[in-house]
This record gives structure tokens, C-alpha cells and sequence, in this order.
């Protein structure tokens, strides 16, 4: 992903700038939470894998049948392992930044130290599967329209493949908002940073972002002139959707990037260059 | 320091270039002198005279389907006095090249494009070659040409007497033809001549102009079937017409777009007709039928095949250059009955007695075949003593000919001695073949010393300018990293055929990412927005305009191989809705006119004086348009106005009052401007030296807007009318552009970005085929290789050039050495595709794909790079930073 010429800022990170803005989210601190958020990415590019074949036969099928299971897992993932918004926000600033310097000794805090019982409480629960289905609700709402229109401008038949378009693009607002939308719910500060690409990196920006690129590099396989099946419009974007949210979510992980932000650091020089001229 | 390196790097590039073409282009070694019949030998002649008409760009398809107007030439298929065939033109599908393939059988190298382009050429001439004309001359025929003055060129002295018409003024549709019509009925009078030639242009104008599917084609298709009709009756009628072969042909196809050079289906499949009534014996063909591939009609032969199947049945020798195999449908003409004794090859010292005329033919054909590949293969042995006859013809190249060889010697040496050996004849054929294939993929040979020569000093003009392009490019992280990226990719790109053909998806799919960066670009400069500025020109609002409009251009023609024929602006939604492209014109007009008015600097009232330029050119698209393309009229307001409109003034006339009326709007601006009052800088005294002239544009600024706005006008006259309202999205695009506050290496990325984009938006692509010749005679009155040449780069490199000089309208005054950029990037994108050229030299598409990609990258690198942005480079960029 670095090597990535539409956000080379990601090779030239920084430090977070302390803006009072929100913070990275951090996964939940639970081993349930830790262990499913390293196994959710994986089962999603299988859930993938298990639906490429009739997604190569009939797209429109395919994309259709893999709707719900992708839309199942990512609340799952979101259930299990994701703050949701405003209620722990207190809390997790905190803990994120204690495991954003060293994550180690969190995650051996929650497998030595005193487990938490209220995983299994009802009560949780349900105060996790509201916002999630909020999220899931403005993610079909708002988001898919959003990203079919991105699609159709960064090239997609604007007047063939309706129906290609409209699923692909759900399924790449599953994959990239629903996160989003519950653990940032419509905060403003944190959507005009989306909008900027000027989120910190954690798991859930980093997916989203994976998302965009790896649609974006997906687009690479389809002027060959294989004459293959899969070269077919919305195939290999998605695929690179897929790819690009794992990816992403590991990458945004890891402790050399967790909390960086991509920074267009050109302005400062540029204006006194100018005045100097 | 950088500045010398850049003008070095520069020099460099087209030493570079010519260099790798030199030994890219080689000219093939060809055995010179005419054949010679062995006295004893010859199979009787079948025809004495021969009447050769070429239809230039005649697809099969418009001879032997359904929608044909040849409905005369289908009655004669179906009486079998016409055999029919559908004859393959290999790339180039060019005229001069591919009327070398049929008059000396030979496969013509890729050098005869540009010759074909650069008609002055006379080192192309087959003056001093082999063919079945001056094989005919040499019988002391007379020849008589009538038609595409290529001919004249390719045989200079050849013909007795000759009317030529010009090949590129493609805008005419009748007159070309009906100069060769008229001779027609006179010389089918006169019995002096052997060879009869005519070439019609009128089909393929047709096609450049309005495509196969255009009105005026079946019409011309009728025009041509009665020019058949004519002389096949003169045929039936004459005494002195009674052995005459007549052959209609095309010299190569035209693909949907109407165009041709490249090697799709359509290009490569012209028609071709033997006939006589002599041939009714052999039996007649359905007649319309439908193809059994993608064109191919009835039986597929070489276009190569027709100089010996010619030779064979005119009697005299096969051309000595041949490739050809003589076409066996027409073996039937001698019958078997005569027997004759071969004193075999002389080498050989065998005596063959084999039979029959049939036989004798084919032997001849392959022992001519053999004389070819000897030459060409000098190492390798045909002596049958050396090589062990092999069963299976499975082995290929140059050890299956000797194999196949081997067997013709076996065959012939152990057969009955009074009648032919039945295997004989298909052994033959098979050694023809196998010859043929041999040699066409064989057919040039490169230079490696000279690509690697040229290929390291183009890398040696990049590494020039490598430093200031390293300090340029870190010095601002992202843009620079974008541009690294974008260069590694375009090079890597190069390798991959698929990519060459698509290239515009590269360009496409890097604009779409480098709008996104100019997006997050502006979100973060202005972190602080309040509402009011959301619609304003530099809001997310205008970047979405942006997107929207390059989406626009992405879509305005498809171009490529892979989704060419697939719905798009240009074509498919103007032909449905033409009140819309005229409504758009029209704005795109008042755009131009609006502009020249503001930026002209002129007192007043007389500033009304610039929209004349605007009126005559928006005039001038209504007239070529109503002239070229009518069906763009059809049932729209314009459509009533032209029918009133009292037409007096000839496309030329009026091409050259917009050009005069361009320049006269232009002068006093220039010249009303302060006297090179502050010319200073380190190109000055260049400028003083090489470019005298300059030192008037560079004053100011704001003679740089009014050269821009008339630039504007002229470019829009230079291209298709369907592609005219790009340059309204061009306008928009900009003016959201300039007001992005962009830094100068970012202005530099975005332009060279819109460079390429825009050239495969208005519909180029790396095939021969896309060269658009429409617009190439605006005010021409005669041919003139130079003029014709500029017209014909501005309006294929209309957008490249409209970027090159906005480019400098964006750009912020500051140290940012542009020229380095440019010159790195191009010297790059030179290297990759010679490169790939050069690893890739024996791949099967070297000729289809990564040559036409390299004559492309040669256009890029001279006329675009150093004639266009340089020029620009030196000519504004004083002004800007005075």
C-alpha cells in the first residue's frame, strides 16, 4: 500500500498532530474481541473466495447472494469488537492510547488479568446491535448512493451495469461505512477527516481506506485482453475491495502506523515560496 | 547547471531516436534483376493482357454480402466467370506497402508507413525490383495507369500513359473516380496495352470520412459495380479483349471506424476477383453469402499470392521477391494432358520427368520460393544429400521447408517416369507453404547494435535531467512520488501489448487517482471552511465538477481494440441526438468567441473585431460539416439553414479566411505589447539568438492570453466536429484548476496528465488506423508534405497542445524547472517503449502493437515534446516569471 501513487503520503507519516479531534478506535479489549478481529478479515476474504465462482458466472447473482453474508459477518465484527458510538467513547480514548504506544502489555492485561463478564449480558448486547443496525440502516441509505457515484466517476458504466454498480457499491459501503457509522456515528469532526482522508490510522480507517485503493488498483486487470470471465466490470474491483480491507486493517494495526495520519505536507514551502517571488 | 543539462537531454532524445530507428526499420536485402523463364519450362500462358482494378479499402464484405451494390460481380460469382476470395493484407494496412505485397509478392516492411506518409520518398520506389509489371514490360507490353498517383511513384517510367489523382485529399468522394471513369471506355478501344491499371480512391475517402456504414457507400459500391459491368462486357464483346484476365481488388480493408493501417479483421480482409469468361468452365459460387469467420468470404489467400498466381497465368516468370503461392483454384485452367520432361534442378543433376502444366507451375512457384529462402538463409542447406526426408510436415520454420523440401526431391526423383506422382502437387503445395510462412515471419531483420546505441543514449538524456528531476520531485513529497510512480508504471505498462492497445485506460485510471489527490489536496489546505465558499469555484463542489468532467472526457470517444465499437458520446449519443452536439457547438463557439473578445487588446469597439475569427470558424464547422458528415444534419435547425444559405465559397477558401482572420486578430496584440522591454534571464540570449521572433511574445502576460484564446479557435477548426465541445470541458476544467492554488510541479503533473488523456479522449489510440486525416487540408490547395504534416499533428495533438499552452496560464510564478520534468518523463516513456520493442523484436504482435506504439512515441517526443512544449517552455516562460 505504500507504494500507492493516490496517498503517497503514507510513506512520509507523521506523528499525530495533537488536534482535539477524535482518536483512533481501538478494538475492544476482550480476547474474544482480539482473537475475532484477526480472524474477521481472514473470513471475509473466504466468505469472497466462496462466492467468486458465481460471481464470475452471474455478477448480479453473485453480488446478490454474498450481500447478506458480507452485511452478517461485518455486524458481527462491529458486535464483537468495535466501541460503538458515544457510549465507550469515554473509555476507550484512555485505553487506546496506552495500547497505541505498547499494545503488548494490554493484550496480556486481558489474558492474565481478570475477565470481563459483561460480554455475555444482554443488556450489552443490545446496546451494541442497535447501533449496529443504525449503522447498517445509513450505511444502505446514505453511503451506498454515495459510493455508486464514486464508482460511475471513477469510471464505471454510467449507462449499462446499473444493477453491477448499485450492489458493488453497497458492498463496498458495507466493507467501509458501516464501521464508521458505529463507531463515529454522524460526529461531524470525524466525517469532515473521512471526507479529507485525514483520519489517524486504526483498524476501522484503515480498512475503509484499504477499500477505496484496492478497488481502485482492481481496476488494473480489466483492459487485458484475456477474454477471462472475471475481467468483467465489477469482478476485479471487488476482489481488490476485498483484498485492499484486509490489507488495510492489518496495516492500520500495527504499531509503527496506528494513529499516523496521511499528511499533504507540500503547503507550508509552496506559500512562502510564493511570497518570496 | 540544470538548465544545460536540459537542453543536452534534449538534443539527446532525437539523436536517440534516430538512431534505434535506423536499425528498427532496416531495409530488407533483396535479390535485385528479373526472372528468367527456363526457355523449356514454361506452362502455356492462359491470358495475354491483364486489367487491374483497384478499389482502394474494398472489404470484403462490400463485394460479397448481402448489403452489397457489386450486385453485376455477384451475378458473375454465380456463373462462376468471377472466382472470388478474400485476400489477407498483414499490417501495415497501408496503400503503398500493401501495393508492393501485390505487385511484387513480398511482404513489405514497416519503414514503407512512413514512406507511405512521406509519399516524396523515392528510395521506395520499385523501380529497380522485380514485378509482374516489369516482368510484363520486360515482354515488351505496354502499361497503362489510371488512378492513385502511388502507383506512379512506386514506378517511375513503368507506364506508357497515366492520369494520377492524389491519394490524401480525402474529402473528395466523386471526383477522384470519375478522373479514372472517363479513361476507362478509351483505353478498353485500344488494343496497345498488356497491362491495364486503374485505382479508385473514392471508397476509402468515404471511409475516412463517414465509415463503412456511411450513405455514400453503397451509392460508390454501384458507381464501381458499373465500372465492372463496363469492362466485363468490353470482355465478352472485344476481339482484342478475348484473353484478358480481369482482376478487381482492394489493397487492404477499413475497420467500423471507417479508418485502416492497424490489424483488426475488418482492415486486413480486402476482396479479391479473377475474371474472365474463360472461367465459367470451372464452375460458379453461391453468391451473396455469409462469412465464415470474422470477413472472410469464401476462400482466404495471401495478398502475396496474386503476383505468382498473375505470373502464372500471364506466362511469364514469378517476380524473383515473392512470397507468393500460387493460387491453386486456378491449376484447373491446364488440363492434364500434356506431358513434358523437367532436366530437374540444375544442381542436382536429376532428371525428373514429371507431368502436366499444373505440376509445372507449382514447381516453378516453389523453385522460386527456394531461390528466396536461400538468400535469406544463406546457412542452411537444400541439397537433399544433407538433410533426411522427414515424414511429418509438423517441424516449422526453416527446418520444415528443408524437410518439406526434402520430400518434393524424394517424390519427384522416385516417381513414374511417364505421369506425375500423385503426392506430387500437395507436396509442392506444402513446401510453398511452409516457405511462405517461413518467410513472412522472417521478413526483416534488425540492427541490435544500433536499438541497444539508440536505446542508451535516450536513457543517457534522462539521466541528464535526473537530477533536477529528483530535486524537483522531493522537494514537494506526494506529487513527486505520484509522478515516480506514474513513470515506473507507464514504463513497466509498455511491455504488456494489451496496455499498448489500451492505453488510454492507463491515463484514464491515473487521472481519475490524480483528481482524487487534488481533492484531499484542497481538504486539507482549508481546514477551516465556512458554507458560503462550498459552491464556489475552489469548493468541493468544483472538484466534483472536475471529476465529473473528466468522467466526461473518458467516455467522449472509445478508442483501443478491446472496447472500441461500445456506445459513446462522440458517436453514439450525438447520431441520436443531434439538437444536442449543435446546441453544444454553438456554446463552445460563443466559449471562443467570448474569449478572443476579452483577451484581445484592442481599443473598444473595435474589440467586436475579434469575434469575426469566432463567426467565420463556427461558420466554417457548419459548412465542412454540411460538406463531410451530413448525417450530423439531419432533421435539426441547422439542417434548414444550410439548405437557405447561398454556398459561394469554396472548404479551402474558407479554412484559410478563419486562419487569416486568426492572425490578423492576433497581431496587434502582439505588437501593441512593450518592446522586449525586460528580456532577461538565462534564456535570453537563447531566445536573441535562435528565436529573434520571440522576444515580441514575451513581454507580458497578456499577450500569452490572446495567442491562448486564438490558439483556442484554431485548434477547434483543426479538429472533428463531434470532438469540438471537449474544449468547453477543457475551459471548465481549467478555470477550477487555476483556482486551486496549485504548486508548480502539481500544475506540471496535472497538464502532462490532460496531455495524454485528452489525446486518446479526442479519440487517438497507438493504431496506425486512428491517425485522423480529416482536418488536414483545411486551406490546402495542393499537396504540400510539410503543411499537410502540421495541419495533421495539430489536429491529432489538439488537446496535448490546448494543455501545453494552458499549462502556463496555471502555472505559479516560481523556481520549478517544468522543462526538466517533461523532458525526464518523456525520455522515459522514449526508453521503455524502445525497450520493449527491442526484447520483444520477435513477438508476434512487434509489428501490429509495439512498432505503431513506437512511431506514436516518436510524435511525442519531437513534434509534441520538443515543437510544442518546449516552444512553450521558452516562449512564455519569460513572461511569467519577468
Amino acid at each position: 500500500m505504500a507504494s500507492d501513487p493516490s496517498s503517497p503520503g503514507q510513506s512520509t507519516p507523521q506523528t499525530p498532530t495533537e488536534k482535539p479531534s477524535t482518536p483512533p478506535v481501538n478494538i475492544l479489549s476482550s480476547p474474544v474481541s482480539r482473537v475475532y478481529s484477526i480472524i474477521h478479515p481472514a473470513l471475509l476474504l473466504a466468505l469472497g473466495a466462496a462466492h467468486f465462482e458465481t460471481l464470475v458466472a452471474n455478477p448480479t447473482k453473485g453480488l446478490l447472494n454474498s450481500l447478506p453474508w458480507l452485511t452478517l459477518s461485518q455486524i458481527l465484527y462491529v458486535v464483537i469488537c468495535l466501541p460503538p458510538a458515544g457510549s465507550t467513547e469515554t473509555t476507550a480514548p484512555a485505553d487506546g492510547k496506552s495500547s497505541s504506544r505498547s499494545p503488548g502489555p494490554a493484550s496480556r492485561h486481558g489474558k492474565h488479568g481478570k475477565r470481563k463478564q459483561h460480554v455475555n449480558s444482554w443488556t450489552c448486547i443490545w446496546s451494541r446491535l442497535l447501533p449496529a443496525f443504525l449503522a447498517l440502516a445509513l450505511t444502505f441509505a446514505l453511503a451506498t448512493p454515495a459510493l455508486a457515484a464514486l464508482l460511475v466517476l471513477f469510471g464505471a458504466p454510467l449507462t449499462t451495469h446499473n444493477i453491477e454498480t448499485i450492489l458493488g457499491a453497497a458492498h463496498l459501503a458495507v466493507l467501509s461505512a458501516t464501521a464508521l457509522i458505529y463507531t463515529h456515528g454522524l460526529d461531524r469532526s470525524v466525517w469532515n477527516e473521512v471526507w479529507g482522508i485525514a483520519r489517524p490510522a486504526d483498524a476501522v480507517w484503515g480498512s475503509a481506506l484499504g477499500t477505496g485503493l484496492g478497488a481502485w488498483f482492481g481496476a488494473i486487470p480489466i483492459p487485458l485482453d484475456w477474454d477471462r470471465p472475471w475481467q468483467a466490470f465489477p469482478i476485479t474491483i471487488l476482489t481488490g475491495a476485498y483484498i485492499g480491507y484486509a490489507v488495510g486493517s492489518f496495516v492500520a494495526r500495527t504499531p509503527f502506523v496506528f494513529g499516523k495520519r496521511i499528511i499533504f505536507a507540500a503547503e507550508d514551502v509552496d506559500d512562502a515560496e510564493k511570497k518570496s517571488n | 547547471m540544470g538548465f544545460y543539462a536540459t537542453v543536452i537531454a534534449n538534443l539527446l532524445i532525437p539523436v536517440g531516436i534516430l538512431v534505434f530507428s535506423s536499425g528498427f526499420f532496416p531495409y530488407k536485402p533483396l535479390i535485385p534483376g528479373l526472372a528468367t523463364l527456363e526457355t523449356d519450362d514454361a506452362a502455356p500462358a492462359i491470358f495475354d493482357k491483364v486489367i487491374f482494378m483497384v478499389v482502394d479499402a474494398l472489404r470484403s464484405d462490400f463485394v460479397y454480402s448481402n448489403e452489397s451494390g457489386f450486385q453485376f460481380t455477384q451475378s458473375l460469382i454465380r456463373s462462376g466467370a468471377a472466382l472470388p476470395f478474400t485476400a489477407y493484407a498483414g499490417s501495415p494496412t497501408v496503400t503503398m506497402p500493401r501495393l508492393k505485397a501485390i505487385t511484387t509478392g513480398s511482404v513489405p516492411s514497416f519503414l514503407d508507413v512512413i514512406l507511405n506518409i512521406a509519399e516524396s520518398d523515392t528510395s521506395s520506389t520499385l523501380a529497380y525490383q522485380d514485378t509482374w509489371l516489369a516482368q510484363l514490360k520486360a515482354t515488351g507490353g505496354r502499361l497503362v495507369m489510371y488512378g492513385d498517383d502511388t502507383w506512379l511513384k512506386l514506378f517511375p517510367g513503368m507506364f506508357d500513359r497515366a492520369d494520377g489523382t492524389t491519394s490524401f485529399f480525402v474529402s473528395d468522394f466523386t471526383e477522384v473516380d470519375q478522373n479514372v471513369t472517363r479513361h476507362v471506355s478509351d483505353e478498353l478501344a485500344q488494343d496497345d496495352w498488356s497491362a491495364f491499371i486503374m485505382h479508385y480512391l473514392g471508397l476509402d475517402h468515404i471511409g475516412h470520412k463517414a465509415g463503412p456504414k456511411s450513405p455514400f457507400m453503397v451509392p460508390k459500391q454501384h458507381e464501381m459495380d458499373d465500372v465492372v459491368n463496363e469492362i466485363y462486357t468490353a470482355l465478352q464483346r472485344e476481339q482484342h479483349l478475348q484473353s484478358t484476365l480481369f482482376v478487381l481488388c482492394g489493397d487492404h480493408g477499413m475497420n467500423e471506424a471507417g479508418n485502416h493501417g492497424g490489424s483488426s479483421a475488418g482492415e486486413t480482409s480486402p476482396a479479391l476477383l479473377f475474371m474472365s469468361p474463360k472461367f465459367e468452365t470451372l464452375g460458379g459460387r453461391e453468391s451473396p453469402v455469409e462469412p465464415s469467420g470474422d470477413m472472410a468470404y469464401y476462400k482466404t489467400v495471401e495478398q502475396a499470392d496474386i503476383a505468382p498466381t498473375l505470373a502464372g497465368l500471364l506466362g511469364v516468370p514469378i517476380p524473383l521477391n515473392s512470397l507468393g503461392v500460387f493460387i491453386p483454384d486456378f491449376l484447373g485452367m491446364w488440363n492434364q494432358s500434356m506431358y513434358w520432361s523437367l532436366k530437374g534442378h540444375s544442381g542436382l543433376g536429376l532428371t525428373l520427368a514429371i507431368g502436366s502444366h499444373q505440376i509445372r507451375i507449382q514447381y516453378q512457384n516453389a523453385k522460386q520460393l527456394l531461390n528466396t529462402l536461400t538468400t535469406t538463409f544463406p546457412g542452411s542447406s537444400f541439397d537433399p544429400a544433407s538433410i533426411a526426408p522427414c515424414e511429418s510436415g509438423a517441424a516449422s520454420g526453416i527446418e520444415g521447408a528443408q524437410c518439406a523440401w526434402a520430400r518434393v526431391q524424394h517424390i519427384l526423383a522416385d516417381g513414374p517416369k511417364t505421369y506425375p506422382h500423385p503426392a506430387a502437387g500437395p507436396a509442392l503445395a506444402q513446401f510453398s507453404k511452409t516457405a511462405q510462412d517461413v518467410m513472412s515471419r522472417t521478413a526483416s531483420n534488425y540492427d541490435v547494435s544500433r536499438l541497444g546505441l539508440g536505446l542508451l543514449i535516450t536513457a543517457l538524456a534522462a539521466l541528464f535531467v535526473l537530477p533536477t528531476t529528483v530535486r524537483e520531485c522531493t522537494r514537494r513529497g506526494p506529487p513527486g512520488l505520484f509522478l515516480t510512480m506514474m513513470v515506473i508504471a507507464y514504463g513497466v505498462m509498455m511491455f504488456a501489448s494489451s496496455y499498448v492497445e489500451e492505453e488510454q485506460q492507463f491515463w484514464y485510471w491515473i487521472c481519475s487517482g490524480w483528481v482524487f489527490y487534488l481533492y484531499i489536496k484542497s481538504q486539507s489546505a482549508r481546514p477551516g471552511r465556512t458554507r458560503s465558499d462550498i459552491v464556489s469555484w475552489s469548493g468541493p463542489c468544483s472538484i466534483l465538477l472536475l471529476a465529473i468532467c473528466q468522467r466526461l472526457l473518458r467516455r467522449w470517444n472509445q478508442t483501443g481494440q478491446k472496447f472500441a465499437a461500445e456506445p459513446d458520446i462522440a458517436h453514439t449519443f450525438f447520431g441520436r441526438h443531434p439538437e444536442i452536439f449543435w446546441a453544444l457547438l454553438a456554446l463552445t463557439y460563443l466559449d471562443a468567441g467570448h474569449g478572443l473578445v476579452r483577451n484581445m487588446r484592442l481599443p473598444g469597439p473595435y474589440k467586436l473585431g475579434a469575434l469575426v475569427p469566432a463567426v467565420l470558424a463556427f461558420t466554417f464547422k457548419v459548412h465542412f460539416v454540411a460538406s463531410e458528415s451530413p448525417e450530423l444534419l439531419d432533421g435539426t435547425f441547422i439542417s434548414h439553414i444550410v439548405k437557405e444559405w447561398p454556398y459561394t465559397m469554396s472548404l479551402v477558401l474558407h479554412a484559410r479566411l478563419v486562419f487569416y482572420a486568426l492572425a490578423i486578430v492576433t497581431l496587434p496584440a502582439l505588437l501593441g505589447s512593450k518592446f522586449c522591454s525586460s528580456v532577461q534571464g538565462r534564456l535570453s540570449l537563447l531566445k536573441y539568438h535562435l528565436l529573434p521572433w520571440s522576444a515580441w511574445l514575451i513581454t507580458d502576460t497578456a499577450p500569452h492570453e490572446s495567442i491562448h484564446a486564438a490558439l483556442h479557435v484554431f485548434l477547434m477548426t483543426q479538429s472533428r466536429a463531434t470532438n469540438i465541445p471537449l474544449f468547453l470541458l477543457f475551459r471548465v476544467t481549467a478555470r477550477i484548476l487555476s483556482s486551486m492554488d496549485l504548486t508548480g510541479i502539481e500544475v506540471t503533473i496535472t497538464t502532462m496528465i490532460f496531455q495524454y488523456m485528452t489525446f486518446f479522449a479526442f479519440g487517438g489510440s497507438n493504431a496506425i488506423s486512428s491517425v485522423d486525416l480529416a482536418s488536414a487540408y483545411n486551406g490546402v490547395g495542393s499537396y504540400n508534405v510539410g503543411l499537410v504534416g502540421v495541419l495533421t499533428f495539430v489536429s491529432n495533438w489538439a488537446g496535448p497542445i490546448w494543455w501545453a499552452s494552458q499549462s502556463h496560464r496555471l502555472r505559479p510564478r516560481g523556481v520549478h524547472n517544468a522543462a526538466a520534468l517533461l523532458t525526464f518523463h518523456v525520455a522515459m516513456s522514449t526508453v521503455s517503449v524502445m525497450a520493449a520493442c527491442t526484447a520483444l523484436r520477435t513477438h508476434l504482435f512487434i509489428w501490429t502493437v509495439f512498432s505503431p506504439k513506437y512511431l506514436y512515441s516518436m510524435a511525442w517526443a519531437i513534434p509534441n515534446h520538443v515543437a510544442v512544449n518546449l516552444l512553450a517552455e521558452v516562449v512564455f516562460s519569460q513572461g511569467q516569471a519577468s
